[in-house]
């Protein structure tokens, strides 16, 4: 390996021996599981999947495939928008279109069909919402707002000098976005579009429920019905291999492409406002973006009031509130140490193979099928002579984190790549070490998105319904396991009221934890 | 390597995590997720039960019968399950093979079921037929034949659930086989256009029926009861269909390797009785599998006038050749 290369990054082997190990400990974790299973199949005859698999593998990618290249274009174009704008409200509706892809899906589903659906308030228009559309639409509104969120932090880190050089230069709108958002943001797309391929080819409720039928399903399903209906794991194996082969293509592709410097200052308040079609067409964008995503949200949200005073005096509830915030803030600590030694390790080398291989396995527990995750972790803790159920919420917990590493890794990654890039020099010439480098100028520089990770994995857990669901015990229930119950008891009202307060929780999450770190970053500078 | 830490933070999590009484037996019950929840039978039939049984009832809940059945499976002769409750007459046949579950030896001539019951394994606790239900204020006359259903306007929108990951789902494609036999993929054809979708479960497929994006959803006939009762609203009913209609029977089983046999076999009876019977219809929206007389509200109405029997062998043997021709016929 020639070092010429490395040599404004600061050498830091305990960083990489940290990341590879944290890498390593998941790719052992799910290959035990996959082992797990394939040890309990032994003894099973199996005979093979009676569905069409190939049809399945190929609606599936189409339908993956579509909702990240549209959702990565309107997430850009908003952050773009937002970037620029300044408003009333602007703080809540970045929380509230953040806040989407947290949701439990089959919220945002039937957010969506509130706004569009035939008995919907925009039903009159009759905009088809059931197939390819309708699962593409909702993926869009789950992951493109989600892509903004990401963006959008990345534009507001450009160095106001950078921006001021630009504006003396009077670039146009269009050569602004392309010399100074462009490189600010391209770093970053990448990994948005490993996990939102993920997301949208594992996307289970969805798929079915606004699939319209078994011409859009999702190859989730064949696993599910191999695992459970037909008890032929290895076929589930088999299939959820298929998955993850496939998932890793993408996610090897994503975690391999060459980091781009990205900008780390301070956000400031931008003076520099597009003028004319420029910001007519932000304003729209804005516009257009409020209607798509804001009204599901809000209808959920409208739906929850009817239940309220029902579920506000449930004991039930208030337990699983206290379950979920537990496990969502402990899921999030985790997702953040395990996401900071990764990023820290990425970022300290510039090999390629080196820089995937210690990457691409905090991606990979997303294109586990929930339904195999599951299996292997319960066969996994019995082998190990444990009660599956004493140790659920521990299992929850480190599940939720290794789900939630991918956002992580998508928010902080990049910068961690910029520090060691611009600030490499600077951290040799000092002769810091690597305890310095992180307390004086890279947590510094990182606070602010660690106050979004936070948020990210927090709210990702708190809405987790597929690691929940099966390890399911008496004790154990977290706000969308009521809500499940509540839907599956008829008690449709109940079930809409706990879907809105946990959005409501989001959303506060997501105003208040990137607001509180942005304090801390502050106060420590 | 691993282990310490797992356990270690197991101990932190698992504090307050209620630890059994050690003087009483404890039966531990694994069963479906509804079962267990506090508007579930679970809740009234564990007091019951624990007020005469000197025992303590544990449940386990999976996400539904079959799930709590392969977790059984899972874990072979090892499990700590006594029971496994909500098991039905379509996975009956599964469960059998598996030889995980003993004789009850009790008997069940006096119930009152929809097929004479001469199950040597499972004891049946609530039943239900699959009917489609519909809003009376939007859906005036509702069709009363699947052939009826076929030739209405394409904008006639149903929601069905997948039958590989939905009880009713499957339910719906045993129906249409025992009602038309080969006909079946016609049948399915010709109910394609009006397909609005096939959601995953059966929540889900209700609850788009519930917002009004459909004007039937494949359920149970004693699904407008709970609006009645429960919400006092009752503008659903349930079209009856002259092909007939089928019944899922829920039932349970005592495992072989179950320690607590007599008690087991005390739960399944309690189960059965009168008082006990008396918690289901009304936590369950099925019916009760003894006759209740009054104690069975008036809104769960009568059963079909025609029942179809569920060939539970040609159920096991051909599931899966069913599915595929019912989702080949709507692909």
């Amino acid at each position: 390996m020639p070092r010429s290369a490395d040599s404004a990054i600061p050498r830091r082997p305990l960083r990489l021996i940290g990341g590879a190990a944290v890498a390593l400990a998941i790719a052992l974790l799910v290959g035990t599981l996959f082992w797990s299973i394939l040890s309990a199949a032994s003894a099973q005859t199996s005979s093979g999947p009676t569905t069409d698999i190939g049809y399945l593998i190929y609606i599936t990618t189409l339908q993956a495939s579509l909702s990240t290249v549209l959702s990565l274009v309107v997430g850009i174009a908003l952050a773009w928008a937002l970037n620029r704008l300044r408003f009333p409200g602007r703080t809540l509706v970045i929380g509230l279109f953040a806040s989407a892809i947290v949701t439990p899906g089959i919220v945002v589903a039937f957010g969506l069909i509130a706004v569009w659906g035939r008995s919907g308030w925009l039903g009159g228009l009759g905009v088809p919402i059931f197939g390819l559309g309708g699962v593409v639409a909702a993926h869009i509104i789950l992951d493109a707002a989600f892509a903004g969120r990401i963006l959008l932090a990345r534009l507001d880190a450009i160095p106001e000098a950078r921006l001021k050089t630009g504006q003396s230069f009077a670039l146009s709108p269009l050569n602004r976005f392309a010399v100074i958002d462009w490189p600010a943001i391209r770093g970053t797309l990448p990994g948005l579009a490993s996990i939102i391929f993920l997301l949208a080819f594992t996307s289970f409720p969805i798929v079915l429920l606004l699939g319209g039928g078994p011409a859009v399903q999702t190859l989730e399903v064949a696993i599910y019905a191999a695992a459970r209906l037909d008890f032929d794991l290895v076929t589930a194996v088999t299939l959820a291999l298929i998955q993850i082969g496939i998932c890793s293509a993408v996610i090897v592709a994503g975690a391999a492409l060459a980091p781009v410097s990205t900008s780390l200052d301070r956000p400031v308040t931008p003076r520099w406002q597009d003028a004319g079609a420029a910001r007519a067409l932000q304003w729209l964008v804005l516009g257009l973006a409020l209607c798509g995503f804001a009204a599901p949200l809000l209808a959920v949200l409208i739906d929850g009031l009817a239940g309220l005073g029902d579920v506000l005096g449930d004991r039930a509830f208030w337990s699983a509130a206290l379950t979920s915030v537990t496990v969502g803030a402990a899921s999030a600590l985790l997702a953040l140490m395990l996401g900071l030694l990764v990023a820290a390790a990425r970022a300290a080398t510039t090999s390629r193979i080196a820089r995937t291989a210690i990457g691409a396995p905090a991606y990979a527990y997303l294109a586990v099928p929930a339904v195999a995750l599951a299996l292997g972790a319960f066969l996994f803790v019995r082998n190990l002579g444990i009660v599956p159920d004493a140790i659920a919420p521990a299992i929850v917990v480190i599940a939720n984190a290794l789900l939630s590493l991918p956002f992580v890794m998508a928010a902080i990654a990049p910068p961690f790549d910029a520090i060691a890039r611009s600030r490499g020099r600077l951290i040799r010439s000092l002769g810091l070490g690597g305890t310095r480098q992180f307390a004086q100028i890279e947590w510094p520089l990182i606070a602010r998105d660690v106050g979004l990770v936070l948020a990210l994995s927090f709210c990702f857990s708190l809405g987790d319904l597929g690691v929940i669901a099966l390890f399911d015990t008496q004790d154990f229930v977290t706000l969308p396991l009521l809500m499940v119950r509540a839907l599956g008891a008829y008690r449709t009202n109940d079930a809409a009221t706990i879907a809105a307060l946990m959005l409501v929780l989001t959303i506060a999450a997501f105003i208040a934890l990137p607001a509180l770190f942005e304090r801390l970053s502050r106060a420590r500078a | 390597m691993l282990r310490p830490a797992i356990l270690a933070f197991a101990a932190f999590l698992a504090l307050g995590h209620p630890a059994a009484a050690q003087d009483k037996p404890n039966l531990t019950v694994y069963t479906y997720d509804s079962f267990t929840a506090e508007w579930g039978p679970g809740p009234a039939l564990k007091a019951g039960f624990e007020a005469s049984c000197a025992c303590t009832l544990t449940y386990v809940a999976a996400e539904d019968g079959i799930s709590a059945f392969r977790r059984v499976q899972l874990e072979g002769p090892t499990t700590k399950a006594d029971l496994v409750v909500g098991l039905d007459n379509f996975i009956a046949g599964d469960a059998r093979a598996s030889g995980l579950f003993a004789p009850h030896g009790l008997d069940l001539s006096g119930l009152n079921l929809p097929q004479p019951w001469t199950e040597a394994d499972f004891v049946p606790f609530d039943y239900g037929y699959f009917a489609f239900v519909y809003n009376k204020e939007t859906v005036p006359t509702p069709p009363t034949s699947f052939e009826e259903l076929i030739a209405l306007p394409e904008s006639f929108k149903i929601v069905v659930m997948d039958p590989r990951s939905s009880t009713p789902g499957l339910g719906l494609v045993v129906w249409i086989r025992q009602a038309y036999g080969d006909r079946a993929p016609e049948i399915w054809a010709g109910l394609k256009p009006h397909i609005l979708t096939m959601s995953r479960g059966w929540s889900e497929g209700y609850g788009l029926f519930l917002k009004g994006e459909a004007d039937m959803v494949v359920s149970y006939t004693t699904s407008p009861a709970f609006h009645a009762l429960t919400e006092n609203d009752t503008r659903y009913a349930a079209a009856t269909f002259s092909e007939g209609h089928i019944a899922q029977i829920e039932v349970s089983g005592i495992l072989k390797s179950s320690p607590n046999q007599d008690l087991a076999r005390q739960f399944l009876t309690y189960m059965i009785s009168a008082e006990g019977q008396k918690a289901i219809p009304q936590t369950n929206w099925m019916f009760p599998v003894i006759d209740l007389g009054a104690d069975l509200p008036e809104a769960f109405g009568a059963p079909p006038a025609k029942a179809l029997p569920v060939d539970e062998a040609a159920v096991t043997a051909n599931r899966n050749a069913w599915i595929e021709e019912a989702l080949a016929a709507i692909r």
